[in-house]
Order: structure tokens, then sequence, then C-alpha cells
């Protein structure tokens, strides 16, 4: 469903993503993990669109990311870095903007927006403006217009960031429903634990390149342990004023 | 005292780097062609400008520090209070305020005149503090349109409101038709020059239609299944609709020819030259070049409607249609 090729992004002379391979099969859920700066979210951006690769070839359901790129984004959902919200809009108003643009007919948008705002425990936020939201309420907005489309694979980049605990048990119950019925998800996330509970695929990224890639089972051990052992290991700088009578 | 003057001096840093903003009018069409073209004839304009900014200038420079951030300093009661006193002296306006006063006990300036700057200062300050309810009420007020791009229609709608253009050309607009109301035997002449005024008004923030959609918003239109002459199209109709609304009274086709070229010209420094915009600031023109085939382009589009034939909206809508299409496409390589 998600096929990479020696996919690659620079930036100048700093190399973003060096010569990516994967494939993912459909139904599953990869979780794409690394520390910040890894290039995460620059191989989500390449993979949906919002960036050209410097050079490689992915596909996306079968269509080149490139060369198919208005038709991958109306197969696709996805939770951009940044939320891809509108000011000016209410929360409601980007489910209505999001039915309305993939041609869903109004009674669908209404009723698939009302059982999202449900789902996510956004109904008391549903006419705030998105200026006026939480984080965790803009997450889960964009969260809501990801799914709204019914998208054959889904991009969330750290989807349960900032949300609340029983939101987030909603989405990684959802996602699993998601993967079952047959829909590609592929994630970022720094919450290792959570991941390790519902992700079939693990694939560990470490300053562009793939430090690890395989199905959850074949972890040796636990996740954060893998993680420690092949991408950084946890350094704590001793503070020494934190805690002292000094104010 | 130390803690008050140590957030008096992070407001009034803020405030000064702030007051870099109000400078985008330097680069506004309206201002630029009306100071140009009318020089002491234009005051009746100057303080259409005045006025509108007098607002955003006038507001609460403690509203520069998140309120949540505020309320989590350690300041006990007395130091609020000696907050909430100062800091309305850190905003210039107030000091001018203050100055015109001194002129008025001098008689250099009627004390009706402080009366009216200073309720609007006053106004201003406390739209400030309290005016985002009312700001919603109007938003939500909106209406949404039929169609696949209703929804941005609605968001572009609201953008265009909240710059100080669109209330520009609807002062001059207001005024105008309250002015053929009252005098019926106006030549229809002077009406065509106040199209081109209002559309001159709104001509700037056409060269930054994405000014103030921010990296969300950009992000995505990128995501959305649209082709670029539909996002493109979707800023253009609120404009248009903006155009023709304030035209109404005066000359609609004439507004609407001129608005078409204005959209045309302007495309091409809001596509491949995107420059941030601020809320209620005027928009800060891309580029003079671009401004000036915007005027000029306009200029002979409303005439040629108004004086020839209305056939030569034809035209208009051609180019206008060819360049959505390039930039459209243009859009869609970025």
């Amino acid at each position: 469903m998600i096929s990479c090729r020696d996919l690659t992004c620079r930036y100048g002379e700093f190399v973003a993503v060096d010569r990516l391979n994967l494939e993912i099969e459909r139904g599953s859920i990869c979780a794409f993990l690394g520390p910040n700066g890894a290039g995460k979210s620059t191989t989500v951006k390449m993979l949906t669109g919002l960036i050209a690769p410097s050079s490689g070839s992915a596909s996306v359901a079968g269509l080149d990311v490139v060369r198919d790129a208005l038709e991958i984004k109306k197969r696709i959902g996805v939770l951009p870095e940044n939320l891809g919200l509108f000011d000016d809009l209410t929360v409601e108003e980007h489910l209505h903007l999001t039915g309305a643009v993939y041609q869903l007919s109004r009674a669908d948008t209404r009723d698939r927006s009302n059982q999202l705002l449900r789902a996510l425990h956004l109904e008391h936020g549903r006419y705030t403006f998105a200026s006026r939201c939480s984080h965790g309420m803009r997450k889960k907005t964009s969260l809501a217009m990801a799914l709204l489309a019914n998208p054959q694979v889904l991009f969330l980049d750290e989807p349960l960031e900032a949300i609340d605990p029983v939101t987030a048990k909603t989405v990684t119950d959802l996602l699993v429903t998601l993967s079952q019925r047959g829909i590609t998800v592929f994630l970022t996330s720094h919450i290792l634990a959570a991941v390790e509970q519902f992700a079939t695929r693990v694939v560990l990224i470490r300053k562009g390149v793939v430090a690890w890639n395989s199905t959850i089972a074949e972890v040796p051990g636990s996740l954060e342990k893998l993680y420690f052992d092949l991408v950084e290991a946890p350094a704590a700088e001793d503070l020494a004023w934190l805690g002292s009578s000094q104010s | 005292m130390v803690r008050v003057l140590a957030v008096l001096k992070a407001v009034w840093r803020a405030v000064w780097r702030g007051q870099g903003s109000f400078l985008s009018i330097s680069t506004n069409n309206f201002f630029i062609f009306t100071a140009y073209l009318f020089r002491q004839q234009g005051v009746f304009l100057y303080l259409i400008i005045a006025l509108l900014m007098l607002f955003p200038l006038s507001a609460d420079p403690l509203r520069k520090i998140p309120a949540e951030r505020l309320r989590l300093w350690p300041l006990n009661r007395r130091e609020w209070w000696i907050l909430r006193i100062l800091s309305p002296w850190v905003n210039p306006m107030m000091w001018l305020l203050a100055a015109a006063t001194i002129w008025a006990v001098r008689r250099s300036v009627t004390w009706q005149l402080l009366g009216i700057v200073a309720g609007m200062f006053a106004l201003g300050f406390v739209l400030s503090d309290v005016g985002g309810g009312a700001w919603d009420g109007l938003a939500r007020r909106v209406p949404g349109f039929g169609g696949q791009l209703r929804e941005l229609i609605r968001k572009n709608l609201r953008q265009m409101l909240s710059t100080l253009d669109l209330w520009c050309a609807l002062v001059l607009s207001v005024a105008t038709t309250i002015y053929r109301v009252a005098d019926r035997n106006t030549p229809p002449e002077g009406f065509l020059l106040m199209v081109l005024l209002v559309m001159l008004a709104l001509s700037s923030y056409a060269q930054c239609l994405f000014g103030l959609d921010g990296e969300g918003g950009l992000t995505r239109y990128r995501l959305l299944p649209l082709h670029g002459w539909q996002i493109l199209l979707a800023k253009d109709a609120a404009f248009l609709l903006v155009a023709v609304v304030l035209t109404l009274a005066l000359n609609p086709l004439a507004g609407l020819a001129a608005a078409l070229m204005v959209l045309a010209v302007g495309h091409e420094q809001s596509v491949k030259h995107l420059k941030p915009q601020i809320r209620w600031r005027f928009s800060s023109g891309a580029s003079l070049g671009n401004g000036v085939v915007q005027v000029f382009t306009m200029s002979i589009a409303a005439n040629g409607v108004a004086r020839t034939s209305v056939l030569l909206l034809v035209p208009c809508a051609a180019i206008y249609a060819i360049s959505l299409w390039w930039y459209g496409r243009t859009l869609e390589v970025k």
C-alpha cells in the first residue's frame, strides 16, 4: 500500500531523509519512530505530496506520489505536523469543508461530522473558531478531518501527543478497527509504550537513515529498549540548582 | 515594583516592535496612489485612513502578554493596579492624546475634536479587551455559499473582514451611497471615480490573497484534493463578492470589471511571492510595479465598461480566466 524506493530529501547540503526503502502492506499500522529532527515528518510530507522528493520514488495506494499527487490526495487522510487548520473556520466548519471538497453529500457530511465530534469528544467545541481552540482540540479537529472522507491510507503525524487519555484510547481503538477493515495507517509518535500496544510494524529512523524495520512481533524485548539501543540513549544533565535553597 | 517594571519593560518592547506592523500602509496601493494623485485635496481620504488605524493603535498594551501568562506571574493586588494604570502610557497614542489635551487647554485644538479622538481611543482600548466576542458574532454571520468551495469562500470573506482595506472601502462606499441618495443631480462620472477609489482600497489585498492563511492553512491547501485554480477561485469569489456589493449603489458593472483586472494582475504576487499579513492592518502590497499595473488596468476596464460598452466585461473576464488558469497551475507546482 505504501512503497518507497531510495526516497531521499535534501535541504541544501543537509540530507533529511537518506535513501529510504519501505514496503507497508495493506491494513497494517506502521509506527515510524525516531527523535526530533530524524526525518519522520519529512517522510510523511513526501508521501502526502507536501514536498517533492529530491530523488528516489514512492507510491501510495499504487499511485506515484509525484505524478499522481491529486489522485493520492483523494484516497488519503492526513494529520499534518502543523495540523493544517484555518483560524477563520470553526471546528464544525472544518469538517463541512472536508465533506464539500471530497464531494460527500450534505447529509453524509453532517452525519459523519456528528459521529466524529462525539467519538473524539469535540461536541462542546464544535462552534469554536480554530484560533480559539486548545492544542488538543485543534489536533482532534485535524484528526476528524483526516477520517471524514473514509480514506484508504491514513498518515498521522504524532496523533497521540497533546490529547487527553480517554480520547487517546478512543483513537488507538479506532486505528485498530480501521486496520482490521483494510485501512493502512502510517503514524509517527514519541509515545513508545502506547505505540507498542497497537502497531503491527515498527520502523526506527535516525538521522534520516532507517535503523530498524520489522513487524512488532520481531522486536526483541521492549520497543523502548530497542529505541534506546538503536536510536538514542537518555542522558540526564544534573541541574544542581533545582531543589536547592537558591530561588 | 521591580516586578511591575519588568513587566512594563516587556510590554513596552512588544508594543514598539508591534508599531512596525502599521508601516504596512506605506506599501498599500490606496495610500500610495491617493497621496500621489490627490496630495492636499485628499485630506478626507487620509482622515478615513487615520480613523481606521486609530482602532488597532488604541489597543490595550497589556494584551501583548498572553492573559494566562500574566495571571501566572506572582503579582500582588497593588502591583496589579500599578500595572493597569501605567501600562496604557506605554502606547504612543496615549502620549499623543495627552499632548492634544494640552493643546486643547491652550485652545489650539477644540474640545469637541479632542473628545471625539479620546472617545475613539477609549473605544479601541475597550474593544481590544472585550471585542473578541463581537468579532466572533460578526464572523459567524458571514453566509456560506453552495458548491464544493463554500466553506473556503466563507473563510476568505472572514479574512477580508479582518483587514482595514475592506473597512476603508466600506466607508467610501457607504458615504458615496448616502451622498447619491441625498443629491440626485450628481453626474455619473463622480460615481465612476468613487468605484475606482473603492477598488483602489481593495487592490493591495489582491496582491496577498494567501497572507492571512498562516502555515497551517497553506499546508491544508496542499492536502486538499483541489486544483490550484479552484483554490484561487475560492479566494477570488470572496473578493469579487465584496467588490460587487461595495459598488452596487455606484456602478456595479464597472466595479466588477475593475475587480477582475485587479485580481488578474494581483495573482502574480499572491501566488509567487507570499507575503504574510497581519489582521486589523492595511494590507501591505507586495510590489509597487504590480500596483501600478493594477491601477492602470482597472482604470481602463472600469472606464471602458462605464463609458463605452458593457460588452467590454467579456475581454476582462477572459483575461481574468487566463490569469486564473495560469497562476492556478503555478500554485500546484509550488
